[in-house]
């Protein structure tokens, strides 16, 4: 059991250095790069441009600078913003409440609606109502999120208007504007993005559900159950769901990352200053530090939490950690 | 109705998102709306436009979000146009193009030999922590300019052989040389309370800026918005009008436009000519744009040079099979309709490009080139371009078929090369349509880009000068500022042009600081450029910004200081 254990942990570190190398390597050799904001402009010398090419350590040789990069990464510094000259970590804090907050609520929404909906439209198999939440669930795995999340501020922060003429509900931000903070105010915000991000996701674990929970109530133990005499309800809920959410579970644990990672469209088009706007902005900036930052976290989580996963299988099912 | 419209707006931008390869029809014209814009209440009759009032609060959108709040370290444009709400130089341009003195009593005095230029400053300006303006800030604005850890451009500064300060309200600087843009140097100041030039990147005033302008940061919520109140030492009683100015964090220009429209921000920065059918629908709901002719053109570079990549430095080596023909230039110049590509894609909004330095106080305007397809053919049956079977010309098996690229995913770029291409087809060019993303288009000489190697036939993009055209002139046709492998792709010369005239002209306009004498230079160098047809201007860019009818006084330098040069003089009427 240790070995296995040890055995997966070193693999995961060896990964996650693989991963970092390649990150590194396909950011460092996109074209333009942050250069390119001076690069144009006439008013620059090239004796400028090798000065500020030098500050931003951009004259070593890609594997240098790698190199350099993953020292100071593995003594917990991961440098500054190029464009803010605030500490990488500093950026991340300041956006991190406000992911969690979008991210966590659109997950206690997403269970809160898939769950049931998984488990009826499962027990209704092809009825009306199973034809209608699958039809709407696979709309919602297949809209595109950039045009569904435009479709929404057009309709509910554009065109339908409250009793006082403004607009039903804020297309954008966290609350708004010049006014002191209210809670009935940052839900409102809210309503919007974490509706679309629930949406989305929400369908995917419907569907999730609804095919695991049909493998599971063509099982022998639960026509055994029935043949009890069991109630129906028993059935579903203890013997069918208890087995058929497993799967759920690992999905669950495998989307943990994005917590912290949030939400890149959603949060761009919502104007929501979370980390996947943080990372969309400094994408387009080219600013590496804070584009390796924010990746490098979101894979060590990605690799922490199937890790997770695997050891509690591993405790579940001794088969695994013994092949 | 409303509701189909604003359906509409989404599909167009839907559309717009969705395939960047996509359908190439002109963008919808905005005919219906205009029609109930005159329907639309009267906006603010009951308030005099010439009498501001005092107090309110205008939120700002961009879709940019600055980083940085320190002039010397900004590296955007939105950085630089936020700094000026607070920042000031001893010089500002305005929404003409012309400097005017903000911190100086007014512009400089120079000496006959152009070296020495002293300025008077105001004197009881204050920073906003309550110190006051002097000299000494100046100095040590120049100073953080020249210092390792900068990100400004330290050309001219370099030039400053002392800066001096005999009182505290006049500064003389001396140069080693001729620095002919000088005023450029001038044009915004740093606190020399702001802290060690070493520690420069940690400055507390890099988020919490000092300033001395109308307006000072009080709140930055970082992606969201930053807030901007009054500073209670500005100089101007009663100034400025309003309470605050709100800079809010937009994810898209789409977004900004709908939110514009509802009232949610009162101006959208950074607007395009694109936007221009939207704007138009928009003005029923209250939205007005103000625009400002940046002096930047959208042309055309024609490569004299051949594009098989051996980047010479004399094109007559191994010249153009069919661009470095002058003839066959001014046939292409003569075929292109600008006025037809103005009114059909731009709405009339903008004037048709005809000089290389159209606007400012080197402004040298030119007649439109003519359009005309009899001349163009005769040029090109006269250089001995035979028309072919297939309705292209050819000469000695060469066919005339030239590429022309442009950044992909520019919609207003896409329709015009497509434009370009009809009308040159109709004299027997064959246009054939290769863009590429804008980091390939304006990559750098080590990156193998194709316009410092010359590896393409025409390209379209937008340059121009900034306030002063001399960089821009140089860089863009002086013999020396051709990029090859000895000057290690140096200077921007991509249509390796070489005339030595304008190379004399050019030489002489950078060593000296007579304005008229300069301009003089200039304009023919301007006229040259017309003639021998390096480039060829297609129209004048615009620098738009929308904005609410209530929102007043809104103006745009064609310079970095941007929307925000005037914002004491904002106000609303809301």
């Amino acid at each position: 059991m240790a070995t296995y254990f040890a055995r997966r942990i070193l693999q995961s570190i060896f990964t996650l250095i693989v991963i970092s190398m390649i990150l590194y390597g396909l950011i460092s050799i996109v074209p333009g790069g942050f250069m390119s904001a001076y690069t144009e402009r006439a008013d620059f010398t090239p004796e400028d441009l090798a000065r500020i090419r030098a500050k931003f350590g951009l004259d070593d040789p890609i594997p240098v600078r790698y190199v350099k990069w993953l020292g100071n990464m593995l003594t917990g510094d991961m440098g500054n913003s190029f464009s803010t000259k605030r500490p990488v970590m500093q950026e991340i804090a300041d956006r991190l409440p406000n992911t969690l907050l979008l991210m966590g609520l659109m997950m206690v929404c997403t269970l809160l609606v898939a769950i049931p909906l998984g488990i009826l439209s499962a027990v209704k198999q092809y009825t009306w109502f199973d034809h209608v939440t699958t039809t709407v669930a696979f709309a919602g795995q297949s809209l595109p999120v950039f045009w569904f999340g435009l479709l929404l501020i057009i309709v509910f922060a554009v065109t339908l208007r409250g009793a006082d003429g403004k607009p039903l509900l804020p297309g954008s931000g966290m609350y708004t504007l010049g006014e002191p903070f209210s809670l009935a105010d940052r839900i409102k915000h809210l309503i919007l993005p974490v509706s679309m991000l629930t949406f989305v996701s929400a369908a995917e674990y419907m569907r999730y559900l609804r095919s695991s929970m049909l493998d599971v109530i063509n099982e022998d133990y639960v026509r055994t159950a029935r043949a009890k005499g069991l109630s129906e309800r028993l059935v579903i809920y203890k013997h069918a769901l208890r087995n058929a959410i497993i799967p759920l579970v690992t999905l669950i644990a495998l989307d943990l990352p994005s917590l912290f990672g949030g939400a890149l469209f959603t949060e761009t088009i919502f104007a929501w200053p979370g980390i996947g706007r943080l990372y969309f902005t400094a994408a387009l900036k080219t600013d590496y530090p804070l584009v390796m930052a924010v990746l490098m976290i979101e894979s060590a989580l990605i690799i922490a939490s199937s890790l997770l996963v695997d050891f509690i299988y591993a405790l579940l099912d001794p088969r695994i950690r013994l092949s | 109705m409303k509701f189909m419209k604003n359906l509409l707006a989404v599909l167009f931008v839907a559309s717009f998102l969705l395939s960047a390869c996509g359908g190439n029809e002109p963008a919808p014209t905005a005919e219906a709306p205009t029609q109930t814009a005159t329907e639309a209440p009267t906006q603010a009759v009951e308030v005099d436009p010439n009498a501001p009032v005092s107090g309110g609060t205008v939120i700002i959108g961009t879709p940019q979000e600055p980083g940085m709040m320190n002039t010397l370290l900004t590296s955007s444009s939105i950085e630089d146009a936020v700094v000026s709400l607070f920042g000031e130089g001893l010089v500002s341009v305005n929404e003409k193009g012309e400097y005017v003195p903000v911190l100086a009593k007014e512009l400089p005095t120079v000496s006959e030999d152009g070296l020495v230029v002293t300025w008077l400053l105001k004197e009881g300006v204050k920073w906003s922590d309550g110190s006051d303006f002097t000299c000494d800030d100046v100095k040590f604005t120049m100073e953080g300019a020249l210092s390792d850890l900068s990100q400004v451009s330290a050309s001219g500064y370099r030039d400053i052989e002392t800066l001096e300060c005999p009182d505290p309200y006049t500064v003389v600087a001396t140069f080693g040389e001729i620095y002919a843009p000088y005023l450029r140097l001038f044009a915004y100041t740093v606190p020399d309370t702001a802290g060690a030039l070493e520690d420069m990147e940690t400055w507390e005033m890099n988020r919490t800026p000092v300033g001395t302008g109308p307006f000072i940061l009080s709140e930055w919520v970082p992606g969201d918005h930053l807030t901007f109140t009054k500073n209670p030492y500005y100089r101007e009683e009663g100034k400025p009008y309003l309470d605050s100015v709100i800079i809010k964090i937009l994810p898209s220009r789409e977004v900004g436009m709908q939110l514009l429209g509802t009232g949610e921000i009162d101006a959208l920065w950074d607007l395009t000519e694109a936007d221009f059918p939207a704007l138009k629908q928009m003005e029923a709901d209250g939205v007005a744009f103000v625009s400002t002719v940046t002096g930047e053109n959208e042309l055309l570079s024609l490569n004299f040079g051949n594009n098989d990549g051996s980047a010479p430095a004399d094109p007559s080596t191994n010249p153009h099979p069919v661009l470095y023909d002058l003839k066959v230039r001014e046939a292409i110049q003569y075929a292109i309709d600008k006025q037809k590509i103005v009114d059909a894609l731009l709405y009339g909004n903008v004037k048709a490009g005809n000089s290389a330095v159209p606007v400012g106080t080197f402004g040298c305007p030119q007649p439109i080139s003519e359009f005309s397809v009899e001349k163009a053919n005769a040029l090109l049956d006269d250089a001995g371009w035979m028309m072919g079977d297939d309705g292209i010309r050819a000469k000695d098996g060469v066919r005339m078929s030239l590429k022309i690229a442009t950044t992909t995913g520019n919609q207003l770029r896409e329709q015009t090369e497509q434009v370009l291409a009809e009308m040159l087809k109709t004299v027997g060019i064959e246009l054939v349509i290769e863009n590429v993303p804008s980091d390939v288009l304006f990559a750098s000489w080590e990156s193998d880009g194709m316009r410092d190697h010359g590896t393409y036939d025409i390209v379209m993009y937008t340059t121009g000068p900034s306030t002063d055209p001399d960089s821009h002139l140089y860089s863009s046709f002086h013999s020396s500022e051709i990029p090859t492998a000895d000057n290690e792709g140096t200077g921007s010369n991509f249509s390796r042009y070489i005339n030595a005239d304008v190379d004399s002209w050019l030489d002489e306009a950078s060593t000296i600081t007579d304005t008229a004498r300069r301009k003089e230079l200039y304009c023919k160098v301007i006229e040259q450029i017309n003639k021998d047809l390096p480039r060829i201007y297609l129209y004048e860019r615009l620098s738009i910004m929308g904005h609410r009818a209530e929102f007043h006084g809104l103006k745009i330098s064609p310079t970095f200081v941007d929307f925000a040069w005037d914002a004491a003089n904002w106000w609303s009427s809301k």
